[in-house]
This record gives C-alpha cells, structure tokens and sequence, in this order.
C-alpha cells in the first residue's frame, strides 16, 4: 500500500501522521501521543488529502490516494490554529521549567513559521500547587486533553477529566477538587505528556 | 428478549438527571455518590456532568427565559442572553416558563406525515410481510434521506450496520436542542403512533439487539408523549426501548457526541472512523436517526415507493417538515415537500408581521442568513447558498422590517459560541472572537480568514456550520459591521 505524499510514493502504515513521521516528514501533531488512540483536538496537523482536509492523526492511509502537507491552504488553516493556540496562554515562564515535552508548542510554531500571535492573548487563572511534586497553571494551558488521557487510558486511574464546556473547560481533579484531595498517585504521567509548562515538575527540569 | 446488559455508566445520564430533577441542582457529594454506584472515576463522572447546560450546580431558582432568536426578534427583553437556552416554543414568542405541550392549531400546513395520527399499523404489516431484504430494497427505492440535517441516504446508513454482522444498536435522536425547531415535540405529541410504527419498521428491517431513544431532559411534555405511546405499543417492538433524558447541549445533534453521552461519558465528538455503523454504542454497529426520519417510514410503507416520491425532487424525496418562528403572521409546523421555494413557505406562514419580509436565518445557527430577494431558492439539501443558508433540520426564522439583523447575527454567534463542546481549538477559541469582532473589537487577522479556520478545522461538523450565520451576514449586508 503506497500514499502518494507531496509527489513522493511513501510506504503507508497506520494513519497520515503515522506514514509521515515515519518518512521523516515534519508535521505538528500537539494533541497525539505515540502510546495513546489520537484525540484529535488540537488540530494543528491539518493536511490536504484527496482534496479535503482532514487531521492526519485521525485518517487512515488506506482511505487516501494523495496527501499535500504543504498546500497553501494547508499552511494556511496550520498557522492559523496555532496562532489561536499561542493566544490560550498569558503564562510567559520558560519552558526548560516544564516537563520533558514543555517545549513542543513553541517548537512546533517556530518550525510552521509562526511568531507572535496576532490575537489579543486571553486565559483562565486557575492554578493548584497542592501536589507536592508537580503544579498546574490554567494560564499555560492549551486543552489538548493529552495529560487526561495519559490519566484516564494510559495509567487509569481517573484523577484528573475536563470539566466545563467550551471556553470555560479546564483541567479539572475529581469533582472540583485539588490534586491533593483527589485520587491523584503523583505517578507524574500528566507532567510527561503536556506539551507546555501547564503542568510543571516543582522542582524544575525534567519531570 | 431483554435488552442486553450495559456498562453501569450507562445510567450516568439518567441518574444525573434524576437528581437533579429532585435537589434542583448537582452537589458534588450527589455526583460523587452516582460516580461510586456506577463504578465510575469522579473525574469521568464531572467532567461529563459539567459539560451540560441545563445542569447547575449551585441552589437556586432556575433560569426559566428564553434567550432564542424568535423571542428576541419579538420584542423578549435585550437583558437575555442566548445562554438562556431555548424553550421551544417559538411560535408564541417571546416565551418564558418550562416547556408546554405542542398546540394541534400550530401544526398549520399538513401533508402526508402530518395528516392525522393512523389507526392500525398497515406499514408494519407490509415491511414485516416482504421481510427485512425486500423492505431495505423499498427504503432505498423511495429514496428515504435523514431528517436530522445531514439527509444522509438512510438505506446506505442501515446497510453499513448489518454489513457488520452482529448485533446492531438502533439510537433514535429525541434530542432537538436547535432553537427554532419544534417539529420532533410536535411529532411525539401529536402523531405518537406515526413514530411508533416507523420504530417497529425499523426495527423488524434491523433486528436491533437494543433501541435506545434519548430524549430532550428538559422537554417533560415530549418525553411524557413518548413514554406513553412506546408503553401502549411494548407488543410492536422486538425489545423494549430505553429512554434516557438528556441534559441540553447543541452539539448533541451531532452523533458520536450523542453515543459519548449514552456512554456516561463527556458529550463531545468522537473521531471518524470508526463510523457509528462500524463501532458505535459501546462498541456495537449503531444506527442513529432522527425522529422525524423514524416517522417518515411509516408514510414510505404505507404508499410505497412511487408515492413518497411523488412528492419532492429526484435527489431529495418526500416531505420535510419546516418549523416557521420569528416575524410571520402565522408561526407554526408546515409539512412541505422538498425542493419548495423558500418564499412559497414563508407565504404560506403569512408573512410579515410589519411592513415586508426582511430575511430568513435559514438552518439556525448552523445555517445562514437569506435576503428576502435571495426566498426563490430551494429548500433542499446541502448548501442553498454559498455563504451558509441551509434546509438542515427545517428551523427558519423570518426577520421583517421591525427586525434588527445586526442583532440577530450577534445572538447566533453568541449562541454557536456558548453551545462550543470545548474539545478543538478552532471552535472553542474561534467562535469567541468571531463574536467580540462582530461587536467591534480588533480581531488581528481577517473575519473571513478566521471563519475559514473554524469552518475547515473544527473536529466536528457543528463546529464546521457554525461560521454560516456570520458568513452570510458579511456577505449580504457588509455595510452593518464597518
């Protein structure tokens, strides 16, 4: 099975993202962790495949013949999803203070070209530093869901969903309540999965 | 045969609801009760919890406005907001109080759906007399699509599920949570048996091991209607249907949030594939549909074929019923065929209350707004316009002279902005500033580029109609928002 990738024949495995990475092809993929089924919200790995958009972490490669990463739309609708993820955060502190992937969503925009956001920067302020190993920050966080799934599918054990709707869903412990108080185990998998300094090791570095 | 045993949290929705019908409000030690009985983490428990709008989660009196556009344009107090919610009563705008039940006189215009309840079961007999294959064959034949908004092909839908070979899950959609549509209330109340009969239709063709409706939570009026025409009519079906309230939320109009909610989990877009015919409800083939969709089986059956095709065009058959709220003389339910001009239906309702018919918001707040010059075009499926207008569900509010259009942009983008699930970024962060542009605030980059972000990348296809209001608005009357 071959996938047709910006004029190249990739052998073709898994999803888009999949065939792509594996080709050394450089895509974002903020919200899809390698040991977890895609979320699919992020959507900053938009591509066009057969003349749709689609999400690469969400679409088989058998169900396209050709796949364009580079379209002008492409790049387009990437840099603009980025550029709305840049304006969630209002938190500024350096991302060597986060855990080990705290600086994907900075790399990621460096690499599609985007600066500075053009929209005016707005966030929640909720923080919980009631864990003694590891705090949250509502202001650096981007809702890509990877450290409830890494709580819920990867570790099971629960402690932590998304509590709210739209614009006011944030990181939520049990019922409202704080790390501390909830059924957290500190096994740190949140920390090692969020791709900004939103949940920080309090000891600083790598988690 | 009994329904087979689901996961405990499946009862999450339910046992919320229960609850919260009692207490007036969700404490976080009730939440944590249900979440321990059900087996459910806490975590899972509240954030599906939080996640629906007619849950609150403090005492108090309970917000009883309606913050729909018909009630706006009919003089409801500016102070409402669209987070109000809808009460569905649109044609007697402005409206407050809980839901009431559906007037026989706003059913206005029937046709062949609408014309009186029936009183024997003629279509079940047929479909059970040719058998599963032959009444498949007659589905596809009559060219039956979904009433719900997509009009997918149901035949093609039904054939997905049993090409899976195993027990198949059949979901009806009870949930209208669209302001400006009241058909399915209407359906419910006034024609039950239609609906039952298109339910044994469906499933003597799926053999569903389990059939499940869920049911608009704060619609008491409907969901008492259906409860007493499935009890009435236990005999007709070959396993007796579940009926789960739901808790509000627009989105649930989309199908995979509606499997997520039946799940106890939060109510937000599942990815595709797999395809609910392929892995729905708790992993079973699911077949959703509509309750007009389920109702219309009963008129396909009881014609045939050829009839149900007399009426609407080749591509798009039947009649489709169209709810009429806003500025018109006479607000009601008119079952149309498809293809009508949308300016033969607005005649039909009236017309303006003053002076002319100013525009139509033609689909809600997934559709887009229609110049009265622009009435000729078709209802039918897919877009009726390039900037957004669309037959979806058949919601159409009429705007006349007295109608302020700039308002009545700003209340859909308010309310596609408030009824964002949260799980993509370019719905959840985009709609917002789509609004606080609209009201004159800097946007940094281009309203249309912006709506290009929203209508391309968004997860679901909520999130991909929502620009539509704002879209056709730009395009049609740019003037009102330099």
């Amino acid at each position: 099975m071959t996938l047709l990738v910006n004029g190249t024949k990739l052998a073709a495995a898994g999803t888009i993202l999949d065939t792509l990475l594996a080709a050394g092809i450089d895509l974002p993929h903020l919200c899809k962790d390698d040991n977890l089924a895609a979320i699919g919200a992020c959507r900053t790995c938009l591509v066009e495949a057969d003349g749709r958009i689609v999400a690469a972490c969400a679409t088989p490669a058998a169900n396209v013949k050709i796949v364009e990463t580079e379209s002008a739309r492409a790049r387009k609708l990437r840099a603009g999803v980025l550029q709305l993820t840049l304006a969630m955060q209002t938190d500024a502190t350096p991302t060597t203070s986060g855990g080990p992937l705290a600086g994907s969503l900075a790399e990621t925009a460096a690499r599609a070209g985007v600066g500075d956001t053009p929209f005016e920067q707005v966030s929640g302020q909720a923080e919980d530093a009631s864990n003694p190993f590891f705090s949250f920050h509502e202001a650096a966080c981007i809702l890509c869901g990877r450290c409830v799934a890494a709580c819920q599918s990867l570790q099971h054990i629960s402690a932590i969903g998304l509590a709210g709707r739209g614009s006011r869903t944030v990181v939520t412990p049990g019922a409202g309540d704080s790390f501390r108080g909830s059924v957290c185990t500190s096994c740190g998998s949140c920390v090692a999965a969020c791709p900004t300094t939103a949940l920080r090791p309090k000891s600083g570095g790598a988690a | 045969m009994p329904a087979p045993a689901f996961p405990p949290r499946f009862h999450l929705l339910t046992r919320l609801h229960e609850t919260h019908g009692r207490e007036g409000y969700l404490s976080r030690e009730a939440v944590a009760e249900i979440a321990r009985a059900l087996q459910i983490p806490l975590a899972e428990a509240w954030e599906a919890a939080t996640s629906y709008p007619m849950f609150r989660f403090e005492p108090g009196p309970a917000e009883a406005l309606c913050g729909g556009l018909s009630c706006a344009l009919n003089g409801a107090a500016p102070s409402r907001e669209p987070s109000a919610g809808c009460r569905f009563r649109c044609f007697d705008a402005p409206v407050e109080g809980h839901e009431l039940p559906f007037p026989e006189e706003r059913i206005c215009l029937a046709g062949p759906l609408l014309a009186g309840d029936i009183t024997d079961w003629k279509g079940l007999v047929t479909a059970q007399r040719q058998g599963p294959d032959a009444a498949l064959d007659l589905i596809e034949e009559a060219g039956l699509r979904g009433r719900g908004g997509a009009y997918f092909p149901v035949a093609t839908k039904w054939r997905g599920a049993i090409a899976q070979r195993r027990p198949i899950a059949l979901v009806v959609n009870a949930e209208e949570g669209e302001p400006g549509v009241f058909k399915d209330r209407a359906l419910l109340q006034r024609r039950p048996r239609r609906f039952i009969e298109g339910l044994a239709i469906a499933a003597a063709v799926l053999r569903p091991a389990v059939i499940v409706v869920f049911v608009n939570g704060e619609a008491a009026p409907m969901r008492e209607a259906l409860t007493a025409a499935l009890r009435a009519s236990r005999s007709l079906l070959p396993v007796e249907p579940l009926v789960v309230p739901g808790g509000g939320g627009y989105v649930l109009g989309e199908e995979t949030t509606l499997l997520n909610a039946l799940e106890g989990r939060k109510p937000a877009p599942r990815l595709r594939p797999p395809f609910p015919v392929e892995s729905g409800l708790f992993g079973m083939p699911t077949v959703v549909n509509n309750v007009e969709t389920i109702a219309q089986l009963s008129v396909v059956f009881r014609g045939g074929a050829d009839s149900f095709r007399s009426l609407g065009t080749e591509e798009a058959a039947g009649t489709k019923l169209f709810s009429v709220s806003g500025r018109v003389k006479q607000p009601g339910l008119y079952e149309m065929p498809l293809g009508t001009p949308l300016r033969e239906l607005v005649g039909h309702a009236g017309g303006a209350i003053e002076g002319e018919v100013f525009a139509v918001l033609a689909g809600g707040p997934s559709g887009g707004f229609l110049p009265e010059a622009e009435m000729d075009r078709p209802l039918l499926p897919g877009l009726m316009h390039p900037s957004g207008a669309v037959a979806g569900s058949g919601g159409m509010v009429v705007l006349d002279s007295s109608s302020d259009p700039r308002a009545a942009v700003l209340a859909m983008a308010a309310f596609n902005a408030d009824e964002s699930c949260g799980k993509c970024t370019p719905c959840r962060e985009g709609l917002p500033r789509l609004l606080s542009a609209l009201q004159g605030s800097k946007l940094g980059i281009g309203t249309g580029d912006l709506l290009d972000v929203v209508g391309l990348a968004s997860l679901c296809g909520l999130g991909q109609m929502a620009p539509g209001p704002m879209r056709s608005a730009l395009h049609f009357w740019p003037e009102l928002f330099r």
